[in-house]
């Protein structure tokens, strides 16, 4: 007992004495993170402790932890898990003009707690040998029985169907997202996926003939293999449609930091032009600073409307979006 | 020996608080499940728990009717018949063992994948078009869990065929019925016991499995477990669902040491001889052989060889770097502290039942059993909801995974420190009081050189259980301590198959040692 104490006071104390030194909760996968990281270790020499996991999990384990919490910054992949921990009081405020500047004022919340990085859309992937774009539309559409056995989809788990399901919601109420949701529910069959890497390879493959992701997995994946016969389709651009769902992925400083300083450098870092271009380059998504252009191979940004949810809403919506999934039987 | 409570010494105090560090989390979560909202109750009944159920008892069944035919059929032949390489095979229809559910998970999903090796070869035959059966389903999760656990029910029932007294056998066979009814007749019936703590073993085994689901996409109890806790905002969900689950592993343990009860009504004594081995012709033992070859290469062979060939590829190679050893010592300072604690904790227990069997003690050891019935996911999450409201200063630190490991693997180390104790007779200790020594004396000098090996042997067991877990550590590592296990989940859950391997590899060659253990120990009296 006295030693597993001793133990326990050990991992505390180095963490304690570590001086230029920060650590992140990250929600997004390590590959897609830790690059930048690495480069911003790089130039500043402050050195990244990361703890990867899912963004919930997260988001339960700093409330958990309080004050107490080892955590500097809380990264993730989805505005509304970002909200919901600024609404619990666990991020830190920021006036920064760096931040200002650099990042559009509907990508971050008002106070600036937490801090959109770059933008991701979610829409259809689909096997060009299988589907015709044609025969797309809206992400609604996914529901008809037509179908059937021909769609992956991520688990109930994941906090971008969570977003998704939300902005449908918003946009269309409960009761045509519900039919939505069993429709899926029924055409994916077993094809329930814990990662997006992985529908898409199921596409690709063409074991799936379409599935739905965010975006970047489909140009990461072309990036990998451009022989794959995969494309991403912009869905719900018809006439009054709602739009394509958008979601960012954003950091925040924690309120209990120890370390603001090096935390800022590594925000200012992250919205800073050279940042936001890795998470073009490296990860393909939509950089959030006005300046700084997508990877080529994307769809232009102009060309394609966003939905109109606003991001701060996606954590109030969550709640009955959750019981929701959970009344159809998602898995 | 006096049974009268002294609930002051030191010894009773200590061993009351490793039974409370145990049942506290539980009870925590027995209430946290039982005082949840109705509401909540009645929309997992109305949603997931049917479906969870039926996936897990399904799941269970299945792997217990294969490993029951691969498990026996395999002992018989390496007890009763005679061939080329026996000792060898015998030694090698354990390694199985070896491999942690989610490395062989991976390796499965690989092989039988879309587009992966076993459909081109059925391709071949039977068309461009054919599809064989994905692993992500039913029967492939059936496939690695019977492939992974089938060593249980063999281990039993070889020991049972070793143990059995010929003689039955033999009146059998000198009354003129052939060798096949014999084996029906009278084998079998006389191994019923083993076999049936063999399934009992397996179908724990298969319920509080998270690493080979999670990879599979099975959807069982265990897994939702996970599921809950790491997909909502509140555990109430998940420590109801973990109550399921707690009741159905209870159901099957139970189940289980009734069958050893009644077990002992078989144990026969007098004049105990060798069986005689049959020797099949050519065919027969090609037969023999061929098939042996195929479970140990499905379940071993095959996947080893595998993990070394990606281990060896460019894109693992580059992974085997400082973080990489950073993981490996991670993962072994984990499994260190966790035995040495599980060691420090189990022995008060074992001791003071051993030596003062009263209710009080003995009631404190069956607790210390409760980690058979508590899966990683639940073992966490009970940890998890007591630190919350009781000691939330430690949340987040190596403390908290430690107990949970302790709480999970205390039974296999308690395995081995209670008949170490109990061979032990208490003259001997008498002996060294009356000639002088103190207490404390007696145990330095006398009691623990004695159970040294009994020591050695546990903590080697949760060392290297340890060092195989997935689920509690995924839940509740701290940062920066990331395991080789956890490595291998991470990776091999995106299909990096190549990259998951080094981890992998060096899981299994390092669970090597536990299976000799398994292979000198008495199977019968485990």
């Amino acid at each position: 007992m006295v030693f597993v104490l001793l133990v326990s006071l050990l991992a505390h104390a180095d963490v304690v004495l570590a001086a230029d030194k920060l650590t992140v909760y990250s929600g997004r996968a390590e590959r897609l993170i830790k690059p930048v990281l690495d480069e911003f270790t790089a130039k500043s020499g402050v050195q990244v402790d990361l703890l990867s996991s899912g963004t919930t999990e997260l988001v339960n384990r700093l409330k958990a932890e309080g004050d107490r919490t080892v955590a500097d910054l809380f990264l993730t992949n989805d505005a509304g898990s970002l909200e919901q921990a600024r609404a619990a009081g666990l991020l830190r405020p920021l006036n920064m003009r760096e931040v200002e500047r650099a990042i559009p004022p509907q990508f971050r919340a008002p106070d600036n707690a937490w801090i959109g990085l770059s933008g991701r859309f979610w829409i259809i992937v689909y096997n060009k040998t299988l589907v015709k774009p044609e025969e797309l539309k809206s992400l609604l559409d996914l529901g008809n029985p037509k179908w059937k056995g021909k769609i992956a989809i991520p688990n109930a788990g994941s906090e971008y169907l969570q977003a998704g399901v939300s902005v449908i919601r918003a946009t269309y109420g409960d009761a045509k997202t519900k039919e939505f949701l069993e429709g899926l529910r029924d055409n994916a069959g077993a094809q329930v996926y814990q990662k997006s890497s992985q529908i898409v390879e199921a596409v690709a493959k063409g074991q799936a003939s379409l599935g739905i992701v965010n975006h970047y997995y489909v140009y990461r994946h072309l990036a990998a293999q451009p022989s794959a016969p995969i494309a991403a389709f912009m869905p719900d651009q018809q006439e009054g449609g709602m739009g394509a769902i958008m979601n960012v992925a954003g950091v925040g400083i924690v309120k209990s930091t120890k370390h603001l300083e090096p935390a800022k450098l590594l925000v200012e870092f992250l919205v800073a032009q050279a940042g936001q271009k890795l998470f073009a380059d490296l990860d393909k998504e939509y950089p959030l600073h006005p300046e700084v252009k997508a990877d080529p191979a994307l769809a232009e940004r102009k060309s394609f409307r966003a939905a109109q949810v606003p991001l701060t809403r996606l954590a109030e919506l969550r709640e009955p979006t959750l019981t929701l999934i959970e009344q159809v039987g998602l898995r | 020996m006096t049974t009268r409570l002294q609930l002051t010494s030191p010894l009773q105090l200590i061993t009351l608080a490793s039974a409370a560090l145990i049942l506290l989390p539980l009870a925590y979560v027995t209430s946290q499940a039982l005082s949840a909202d109705p509401a909540v109750w009645s929309r997992l009944w109305n949603t997931r728990i049917p479906e969870l159920l039926t996936n897990t008892v399904r799941l269970s069944a299945s792997v217990a009717c294969l490993t029951l035919v691969l498990g026996v059929s395999t002992a018989w032949l390496v007890t009763r018949i005679e061939f080329p390489g026996r000792r060898l095979w015998e030694g090698a229809l354990v390694l199985p063992l070896a491999m942690p559910t989610y490395v062989l998970a991976y390796i499965y999903s690989y092989l039988l994948g879309f587009g992966g090796p076993v459909e081109h070869v059925w391709q071949l035959v039977a068309g461009p078009q054919a599809r064989i059966f994905s692993p992500h389903s039913y029967l492939g999760a059936t496939l690695v869990m019977t492939l992974d656990t089938f060593p249980f029910v063999y281990l039993l029932s070889r020991s049972a065929l070793l143990n059995m007294n010929v003689s039955f056998e033999e009146v059998s066979r000198a009354s003129g019925v052939s060798r096949m009814k014999t084996l029906w007749l009278v084998t079998l019936p006389l191994m019923r016991p083993s076999i049936a703590a063999g399934l009992a073993l397996v179908i724990l085994y298969v319920v509080s499995d998270f690493g080979a689901v999670s990879l599979l996409r099975y959807q069982t109890l265990t897994y939702a477990v996970f599921q809950q806790m790491t997909g909502r905002s509140d555990n109430t969900a998940a420590s109801i669902l973990s109550l399921l689950l707690v009741g159905l592993a209870l159901l099957f343990l139970v189940t289980e040491r009734w069958f050893r009860h009644r077990s002992r009504f078989y144990q026969t004594t007098g004049r105990y001889r060798r069986p005689e081995r049959h020797r099949y012709g050519r065919l027969g033992t090609s037969l023999v052989t061929g098939y042996l070859m195929l479970v140990v290469g499905a379940s071993f062979a095959l996947p080893a060889y595998l993990l070394i060939v990606w281990s060896l590829s460019p894109e693992a190679q580059a992974t085997i770097d400082g973080r990489f050893f950073g993981f490996l010592w991670n993962s072994g300072f984990l499994a260190a502290s966790a035995a040495t604690a599980g060691v420090l904790i189990g022995l008060p227990l074992a001791y003071m039942a051993s030596r003062r069997p009263n209710w009080l003690n003995l009631g404190c050891l069956q607790a210390a059993y409760a980690g058979y019935v508590l899966p990683g996911p639940v073992a966490a999450l009970a940890v998890l909801v007591l630190c919350l409201n009781v000691t939330p200063f430690l949340y987040g630190s190596v403390l908290v995974l430690i107990v949970a490991y302790v709480i999970h693997f205390l039974p296999a180390g308690l395995q081995s420190l209670e008949p170490a104790l109990q061979q032990i007779t208490p003259n001997l200790e008498e002996v060294a009081r009356t000639l002088g020594l103190g207490v404390r004396q007696t145990w330095q000098s006398v009691t623990l050189p004695l159970m040294r090996n009994g020591f050695m042997v546990a903590w080697v067991l949760m060392f290297l259980q340890t060092m195989k877990e997935l689920p509690a550590t995924l839940l509740l590592r701290p940062v920066g301590f990331d395991t080789l296990a956890i490595r291998v989940w991470m990776e091999a859950s995106e299909e990096y198959y190549q990259l998951a391997a080094p981890s992998a590899l060096l899981i299994v060659l390092l669970g090597l040692p536990t299976l000799l253990l398994l292979l000198s120990k008495d199977w019968r009296a485990a």
